[in-house]
């Protein structure tokens, strides 16, 4: 909430602006039943000029209602603009923030969620800020106005008039608490059905291999039946509130009726005065009405801004240091000293890097080679900062990467990382995203290197195809040959190949790699990958297993050792051979 | 390529586009509401029950300003208040009668739409269900589950809000005006000569909003696209460092969207202010011209002979336009709520239209006696168009007799279980079971013919004991544990605290990888199918585990026709005979003997390979 009011006090002069309209809009609202009444009695009391009296009346409620339409316009544009004013400004906030998140972070959070949050929650923020402000500032005023004048003309009868008001009260605030604890239940039975569903279709396959259609059906009818139960325990609740909500200004007209009327002929009130008790409560209908519906937007806003909350206040755990250093220009020599790693959250056991020493002098190449899980993708990901490790350091041209200006260090990285992202843009685009003012030369340039050449000659518009959400229409390999052709587009000292080319087959990855030489010539190279093949040209192989370095030397240094690294380079040889047949 | 499925595709606010006119849009309306019927038909006791009430509480509505009038003209204005209370308990009831009758209208309506909207669910999810494979390769689980779970709601929505007492409304608001009439028919047309002119400019404003909202809808779209984009992509912007230009470009998105609500503000609150002012001009109309009629100057002379009016009368006018405005300022806030529901109702209704590409044939051929043969007929197979997976397979299986297949990765082994189980239909060529085509089989039929293992063990969130038997009434506790014990699974389980009752977590979390591989073991076995189908995990375990598991697969084996996808040297020479896959055919086919004298073939080369990989995983257990 504290938060949240400092966006409000952003807007406070138009928070303020608007609370003045929505004022003069109540007053003039409020003299209408005032005029009303001075009408009637002038006729009733046959006044000679009851009839030119009736005409200025007329006149007075036209142009009051003409104006506050004015009025009214304004305030509520004022109001609802700046909730979307807020809701903008928030949203934009949260995506800035998100983007100093780290990985970690979006490794735990599903993305499902957080949309849910900068869309759905937002939402209920901002309907909180723009209709719910002004309803929270209408009813009271509203209420507040009509209880003064109709206390003016008679002190009684306004009391016995607004006697059911407090009863609505305290009806809303014992039914509220009651149906708060009912939606939850409801919301609670529905994610039940949810997760029922996300699990049943994650295991269709076993359920339609031993037949058990029916007995899953079954379950999702039993839980559909508590939903259901749950709901009709809200719908009873609302059908409790909100007909009340409806009927408590009738009520009040039930009082002004009898107990008014019996006034009227004693002669202690006005026929007018009647009639203007009436008009009073009639006013007062709608903003009670709302009433109701402000409840429940101020709770679901609470609830929304708590878990927007979550978000704003995860503090980016890489960032950079107050005064962060910069080896200009960058070099790109990587030393790994003493280097450990777990991931946070993990006990040590699980630790995924155990004391790690390399060293990769400037515009030599390392590779990497070991087994899915055995920690040599994340050797990769410690150098640009996709994570900072538990114990020892990571250097670049002798700085801690910690203390490196986070955006220089990762401008002199090209990363091709194993999963490769594409932005549903054009291949061309999507080159550019690495370097801005990248020429078209380049650009054609790098996908000759990546050896995209024949493929984009296939594609219908060349470099101007568009590449689909996530790049849905290229293949596996070729997608990744365009993260690689984005790295290096980038123009790095230091490029990183996390197992980059594992959905390119055999003859394509030899080519590229022998593209790649000439690339890698006076840069500092790290190829990550499981197969010999991609590291055999590596001026230093290391060969990890459960987070150690086991062996390492060159290529020609690890066959002759006859080590695990010489027994991978049989197999794949075998398995090269078996492809081949 | 990656194209949704057809009439499945639509996302939550995006793409019903602009080119969509009007009209189509009423159109749709239309099939909504009439598809929804279908679900609410078995209900309609419950609700022509909710629908009759509407008119009952409009009557108690309508009643009150007239006992207004007739307690002011008969009494008030006259000064007796004698039966004035007579005409307050009327008015008492009325009230009460409201407050009743609403009670029970949501009552009825939400008992309708809870009921209809879960056999709406139940037929969703049975619909979903039924779909072939490929549909949930097209398809991504959370889409499906929006369908059941918020796009249902949001019909639901429709109901709770309100929504159908728009026909209330209607009924009010025409109520309204033929009492003022009978009332006193001049005063009501003066009263009412400004509706129209309230129309013209509701409607016109109503137009303009309406674009907006529109552009909205299209610009809170492209927000959640590029959000989404950004952040399964937030890696590779930090990595580039592009933080900024993603953040401009965000900024820009999320101010269109801005813009385009200021704008339909504006046109919304015009509107409102347009229909208050109206009310509150009604109300001077009543005054001015009422008052004429009081005093006996008519305004026009034709009105003379109408005779006086009393200023009961005014004020139950002046109470009558009060009630009109009700469900006129009400009216978009519903018409919002129908709209976004009506939307839901289409996604839903696109889905259940889908028919299941694979699914038992009208008239199944009867199920043959079980022998356990198998047969592939020159089948060709591919996932994707142009990209084959199976080429012209043949092979028989006699029954009883234990296959072993082995491949490379990516040889299309594991399309052949898929397949002859109808996961996939061929695309080519045909597959027999017991010597019936799979496709003439009653589907039901086959599935429980063929005992499934597949690699990647799936396990429930429920207990151990229902993971076993998969929620068979016919498999007892004696069958559960039975089978546990024949495939050493009861060791670890007896030794859970809760045993066979013991709770499975999410995807089987809380078990080990040769647990669970013990547990799908057993499951196979407590269905005790006559063919076999197992796919062997590749996972490594520990040597204990290893050797419970090697000895289960034979007993898995015994006494049934077993087709193996094997990667254990132990399975591969135990076979009966072996397939040699390689490239989607089938290159070589006999005994673990003859296949080894060939050792330039593929077989002797996957063999080594095998050997050397279990070697190593052996070496690692040790390490």
């Amino acid at each position: 909430m504290k938060r949240l009011w400092q966006y409000v006090l952003r807007y406070k002069l138009r928070y303020l602006i608007g609370t003045a309209c929505l004022f003069a809009t109540a007053s003039m609202v409020m003299a209408i039943p005032y005029f009303t009444r001075v009408a009637i009695d002038a006729i009733r009391g046959s006044d000679t000029d009851a009839l030119s009296v009736v005409m200025r009346c007329t006149a007075a409620i036209i142009s009051l209602a003409l104006v506050q339409a004015l009025v009214r316009t304004v305030s509520r544009t004022l109001i609802f603009n700046t909730g979307r004013d807020i809701e903008y400004a928030l949203r934009n906030d949260l995506f800035r923030h998100l983007e100093t998140l780290p990985q970690a972070y979006y490794q735990r959070q599903r993305t499902g969620d957080l949309m849910s949050r900068l869309v759905n929650d937002i939402g209920a923020v901002r309907l909180m800020l723009g209709p719910g402000i002004l309803t929270f500032i209408n009813t009271p005023v509203y209420c507040g106005y009509a209880f003064t004048l109709m206390m003016l003309m008679d002190v009684r009868l306004t009391l016995a008039a607004m006697a059911p008001f407090p009863i609505l009260l305290w009806v809303v605030k014992r039914y509220s608490r009651a149906m708060m604890e009912s939606t939850m239940r409801t919301q609670e039975r529905l994610a039940d059905i949810s997760s029922f569903v996300q699990e049943h279709i994650s295991g269709i396959h076993v359920v339609k291999a031993y037949v058990r259609e029916q007995a899953r059906a079954e379950t999702f009818r039993t839980l559909n039946e508590q939903f259901k139960h749950e709901s009709m325990e809200v719908a009873k609740l609302r059908g409790r509130i909100f007909p009340f909500i409806r009927i408590v200004s009738s009520l009040g007209i039930l009082v002004v009726l009898y107990y008014g009327g019996t006034l009227v002929v004693r002669g202690t009130l006005t026929l007018g005065q009647l009639v203007a008790f009436i008009a009073y409560l009639h006013i007062l209908a709608w903003p009670i009405m709302a009433l109701g519906w402000m409840i429940s937007i101020y709770q679901r806003g609470r609830a929304a801004l708590i878990r927007l909350d979550e978000i704003l206040d995860t503090v980016p755990s890489i960032r950079n240091r107050p005064e962060p250093a910069i080896a200009d220009p960058m070099n790109g020599h990587i030393v790994f000293e003493g280097v450990e790693f777990g991931y946070p959250g993990s006990d040590e056991t699980d630790s995924v890097l155990r004391r790690i020493d390399l060293e990769v002098p400037a515009g030599s190449s390392l590779g990497v080679i070991g087994r899915t899980g055995s920690g040599k993708s994340t050797i990769a990901m410690l150098v640009p900062r996709l994570f900072d490790v538990s114990g020892g350091r990571v250097t670049v041209d002798g700085i801690d990467v910690r203390d490196w200006d986070l955006s220089r260090l990762r401008s002199g990285i090209g990363f091709v990382p194993q999963d490769p992202f594409l932005f549903s843009q054009s291949i061309g685009r999507n080159i550019e995203f690495a370097r801005p003012d990248v020429t078209q030369e380049e650009v054609m340039r790098m996908i000759e290197m990546a050896g995209l050449d024949s493929d984009l000659a296939e594609f219908p518009h060349g470099v101007e195809t568009q590449v689909g959400e996530r790049g849905v229409t290229l293949s596996g390999g070729q997608k990744q040959r365009l993260t690689l052709a984005r790295a290096v587009a980038r123009d790095p000292r230091i490029l990183v190949l996390d197992d980059a080319l594992s959905s390119v087959d055999a003859a394509t990855e030899k080519r590229i790699l022998d593209e790649l030489e000439s690339v890698m010539q006076d840069r500092t190279t790290i190829i990550i990958s499981h197969r010999v093949a991609s590291v055999r040209l590596a001026d230093q192989i290391a060969v990890v297993d459960e987070g150690r370095i086991i062996e390492s030397g060159t290529h020609a240094e690890l066959v002759a050792q006859g080590g695990i690294y010489a027994d991978l380079h049989a197999r794949q040889r075998l398995t090269e051979e078996l492809e081949a047949m | 390529m990656g194209a949704p499925a057809s009439g499945n595709g639509r996302s939550p606010a995006g793409t019903r586009g602009p080119q969509r006119d009007e009209r189509l849009e009423e159109t749709r309306d239309w099939q909504m509401i009439v598809g929804l019927w279908r679900f609410v038909r078995p209900y309609r006791g419950l609700f022509l029950i909710s629908m009759l009430l509407l008119p009952a509480i409009s009557a108690c509505l309508l009643a009150q300003p007239y006992i207004v009038k007739r307690a002011i003209d008969d009494y008030i204005a006259v000064g007796t208040v004698d039966g004035l209370g007579t005409w307050a308990m009327w008015f008492g009831l009325c009230i009460a009668g409201e407050f009743f009758f609403l009670y029970w209208q949501h009552y009825f309506t939400m008992l309708v739409a809870q009921k209809s909207l879960a056999d709406l669910r139940v037929a969703v999810f049975e619909k979903v269900q039924a779909m072939e494979t490929a549909y949930f390769d097209r398809n991504p689980v959370g889409r499906l589950v929006t369908r059941m779970t918020t796009d249902v709601d949001v019909i639901n929505e429709m109901f709770a809000a309100g929504a159908l007492t728009v026909l209330m409304d209607v009924l009010t608001l025409v109520g309204i005006v033929v009492i003022m009439m009978m009332i006193h028919f001049e005063l009501a047309l003066v009263t009412l000569s400004v509706l129209p002119v309230m129309a013209v400019l509701v409607d016109f404003f109503r137009r303009k909003a309406r674009r907006y909202y529109r552009l909205i809808r299209e610009r809170i779209a492209r927000i959640n696209a590029y959000l989404q984009e950004c952040i399964s992509g937030m890696t590779v912007i930090q990595l580039f460092a592009r933080e900024e230009e993603v953040y401009a470009e965000f900024d820009r998105r999320n101010a269109l969207h801005r813009d385009a609500y200021h704008r339909s503000n504006l046109y919304e609150a015009s509107l409102f202010s347009i229909v208050e002012a109206v009310s509150n001009i009604t109300v001077a109309l009543i005054v001015w011209y009422g008052a004429h009629l009081v005093v006996g100057e008519p305004v026009s002379a034709q009105s003379a002979v109408a005779g006086v009016v009393g200023f009961g009368t005014l004020v139950a006018f002046i109470e009558y336009m009060n009630k009109f405005f009700i469900p006129v300022r009400d009216f978009s806030t519903k018409y919002a709520v129908m709209q976004s529901a009506l939307t839901a109702a289409e996604r839903v209704f696109a889905l259940l239209e889908i028919q299941p590409g694979i699914r038992s044939p009208e008239s199944p051929a009867p199920t043959p006696e079980a022998a356990g043969t198998i047969e592939f007929d020159r089948v060709s197979f591919a996932y994707i168009e142009g990209e084959p997976v199976l080429r012209d397979l043949s092979f028989k299986v006699a029954a009883g007799e234990h296959i072993a297949i082995v491949g490379a990765t990516g040889s299309g082994k594991t399309t052949i279980t898929k397949l002859l189980t109808r996961f996939y239909d061929v695309n080519e060529g045909r597959i027999l079971v017991d010597g019936l085509d799979v496709r003439e089989w009653n589907l039901n039929d086959l599935r429980r013919r063929i005992g499934n293992v597949q690699q990647d063990v799936y396990l429930f969130t429920d207990n151990v004991r229902e993971n076993i038997r998969l929620w068979s009434s016919t498999i007892d506790n004696e069958r559960v544990e039975g089978a546990a014990a024949q495939v050493h699974a009861d060791g670890f389980i007896e030794k859970l605290r809760g045993g066979y009752a013991e709770d499975v977590r999410e995807r089987g979390n809380n078990f080990s990888t040769g647990q669970r591989q013990l547990l799908s073991f057993a499951r196979a076995l407590s269905h005790r199918p006559e063919i076999l189908v197992l796919d062997e995990a590749t996972s490594s375990v520990d040597t204990e585990t290893e050797e419970l598991i090697q000895d289960a697969v034979e007993k898995l084996q015994r006494n049934r026709t077993s087709l193996v996808i094997a990667h254990r040297l132990s399975t591969i020479e135990n076979a009966d005979r072996i397939l040699v896959l390689h490239h989607g055919r089938l290159r070589e086919n006999g005994t673990h003997a003859e296949l080894i004298a060939q050792p330039d073939g593929v077989y002797a080369k996957l063999y080594r390979l095998q050997r050397e990989a279990e070697d190593e995983r052996r070496a690692h257990m040790i390490s």
